[in-house]
């Protein structure tokens, strides 16, 4: 029963959307009935169209994603860890975290070309601040009693690393993940609505220009799902690689 | 006592105040190209009903779809748009009607018309050379679209197969045509003499080549239901919008220069008062038959609408002053 909680909310929504719907007080343009999105949603998932627009959405934001993962762990170790490196760093990271990085899509386009390169750097660019920032902090905060007590029973620079820092770090590198995980979506999203002949932004932006409300909506419940299952799939990879700090999840 | 009296005397006296305020029409209005209809806003000494028959309150909007979701969501009474997009949006059950032309698309050295410009040493020579290319369009199911697919069509190409159709900026246009990232580009106005300025440019095709016929670009719709209930406020706005139209035709440099000092355009007001403008009807009236054809090519050649459109039910002139 308790698994089933969450789920009552969803259903409450549902069912509000579908009295406003049918209350007549809005065009089923602008507000569409789940039946038709639902209509529309199967139509969806049952051509092969549907899924290729899927994958090479997921292929864009997975490609900034795993670059921004790999560099942006690195790059917050390395802050976190030195002293040098925070100093030079953290003025960067910290003064344009809140730049628009989407403002720069035009200059990317320029750069990258039309096609997923432009799409791709754009959401490393993205992912990367919450990966270093998390990271650096992560790494910063970890136990010093565990390093010394790594170093007194003569643990080497590169035992300390891979057996005490970067275990204990670990658990901020999966938060930063699932911070990051999300915005690459979003901005996958984003940029293919505003310059993509391919992908769900594509369709979205295509099912707002076709005054199709209902297929919008069919996307958009598609992109839920699909971040959804990924934020599941990260939390279960996080609890077997970080199997002694269980996450506590509502889904659990 | 005297309190409540009073009280009841200010509640029916602005009760009534508000009963004889004019009609408000809330219109959403576009960037480009509705100078006339813009001139009621900047110029209301040109209106005379405006104010008396009916208040006018212009909202303006960057582009089509969240125009006419704003219209649909009931936040306005009517607008401006692509008749294509109207014809459109009749095919999904819009409540919509055009009652007046803003613009067309026409042939001639005196009007202008969206161009589709390539590199001058590039070697795009005609539309079939496109084959392999981009082209690039300001957005999916625009007007720059359909223009861009019909000249790809004509020149025996499929869109999306052979050519794609790339969404992107008009700022960004001419750029991306000099560096090869798209092979060609739509420009109108501003953009089209700023870029013919600095030259490396030439023209492929335009919107009437690509169509073939001279067509309705933009027009004025309302809901039927607003029609309905306010035919005279209408009529009154239209009258207005005619008296405007043939200011603006007969003295448009100054017209210009009103709409820049009023805020409406941002080009530098020496530029613009030089370009070249679109071919407007003095009387507002409607090319219904350039929209019959295409609907037509919308649903035979674009597959763009899922059932035909009755235009002739779509248009509705009977509100313009005879």
């Amino acid at each position: 029963m308790s698994r089933l909680r969450p789920l009552l909310l969803i259903l409450v929504l549902m069912a509000a959307w579908e009295l406003a719907a049918r209350s007549g007080l809005w065009s089923p343009l602008v507000l569409p009935s789940l039946e038709r999105i639902g209509r529309e949603l199967v139509l969806f998932l049952s051509r092969p169209e549907g899924w290729m627009q899927a994958w090479v959405s997921l292929y864009r934001a997975f490609g900034g994603f795993a670059a921004a993962a790999l560099v942006g762990a690195l790059l917050g170790m390395l802050m976190g860890r030195s002293a040098l490196v925070g100093r030079m760093l953290d003025p960067l990271f910290s003064g344009t975290y809140a730049v628009p990085k989407l403002a720069l899509f035009p200059v990317f386009i320029f750069i990258f070309g039309l096609g997923s390169l432009s799409k791709v750097a754009l959401i490393f660019l993205e992912c990367l601040y919450p990966m270093v920032i998390i990271t650096s902090q992560g790494a910063r905060a970890v136990d010093p009693v565990l390093i010394w007590s790594a170093q007194n029973m003569g643990a080497s620079r590169a035992a300390t690393l891979r057996r005490v820092l970067l275990p204990a770090t670990m658990p901020y590198v999966f938060a930063a993940l699932r911070v990051a995980l999300p915005v690459a979506l979003i901005v996958v999203i984003i940029t293919e609505m505003i310059s993509s002949v391919d992908g769900l932004g594509y369709v979205v932006i295509y099912s707002l220009a076709s005054l199709r409300t209902d297929r919008m909506l069919a996307i958009v419940v598609v992109i839920a799902a699909l971040g959804l299952a990924l934020d599941r799939a990260l939390v279960a990879a996080r609890d077997r690689l970080v199997y002694w700090e269980k996450l506590d999840t509502y889904f659990a | 006592m005297v309190r409540a009296l009073l009280l009841s005397f200010a509640t029916v006296f602005s009760l009534t105040a508000l009963a004889q305020e004019p009609t408000l029409i809330r219109l959403g209005r576009g960037f480009a190209a509705e100078e006339q209809l813009w001139l009621m806003s900047a110029r209301p000494d040109l209106t005379p009903n405006q104010g008396k028959k009916y208040r006018l309150n212009q909202v303006l909007f960057q582009a089509n779809p969240e125009r006419f979701q704003a219209f649909l969501a009931g936040e306005l009474d009517g607008g401006t748009a692509p008749g294509l997009a109207v014809i459109a949006a009749r095919a999904q059950g819009a409540d919509m009607k055009i009652v007046a032309s803003i613009c067309l698309e026409a042939a001639g050295k005196q009007w202008f018309t969206t161009q589709y410009l390539v590199k001058d040493d590039g070697p795009v020579k005609s539309a079939k050379d496109l084959k392999g290319g981009v082209i690039g369009v300001v957005g999916i199911r625009t007007a720059t679209d359909l223009w861009a697919r019909a000249g790809l069509l004509n020149a025996g190409l499929v869109p999306d197969r052979d050519t794609k159709v790339f969404p992107m900026g008009f700022p960004a246009m001419g750029e991306a045509v000099r560096s090869g990232k798209i092979q060609a580009g739509t420009f109108v106005e501003p953009f089209y003499s700023a870029e013919m300025a600095k030259g490396g440019l030439r023209k492929l095709f335009t919107a009437v080549d690509a169509v073939g016929y001279d067509h309705e670009l933009l027009d004025i719709f309302f809901s039927e239901k607003f029609l309905k209930a306010n035919p005279d406020a209408v009529r009154a706005f239209l009258a207005d919008y005619v008296a405007a139209t043939r200011y603006y035709l007969a003295n448009t440099e100054q017209a210009k220069r009103d709409l820049a000092k009023a805020g409406f355009v941002r080009t530098p007001v020496d530029i613009y008062v030089r370009n070249s403008d679109w071919k407007r009807d003095a009387n507002g009236r409607v090319d219904v038959e350039s929209l019959k054809k295409l609907s037509a090519f919308m649903l035979d050649k674009l597959q763009w609408l899922d059932k035909p459109v009755n235009v002739e039910q779509m248009v509705d002139q009977g509100y313009l002053p005879r």
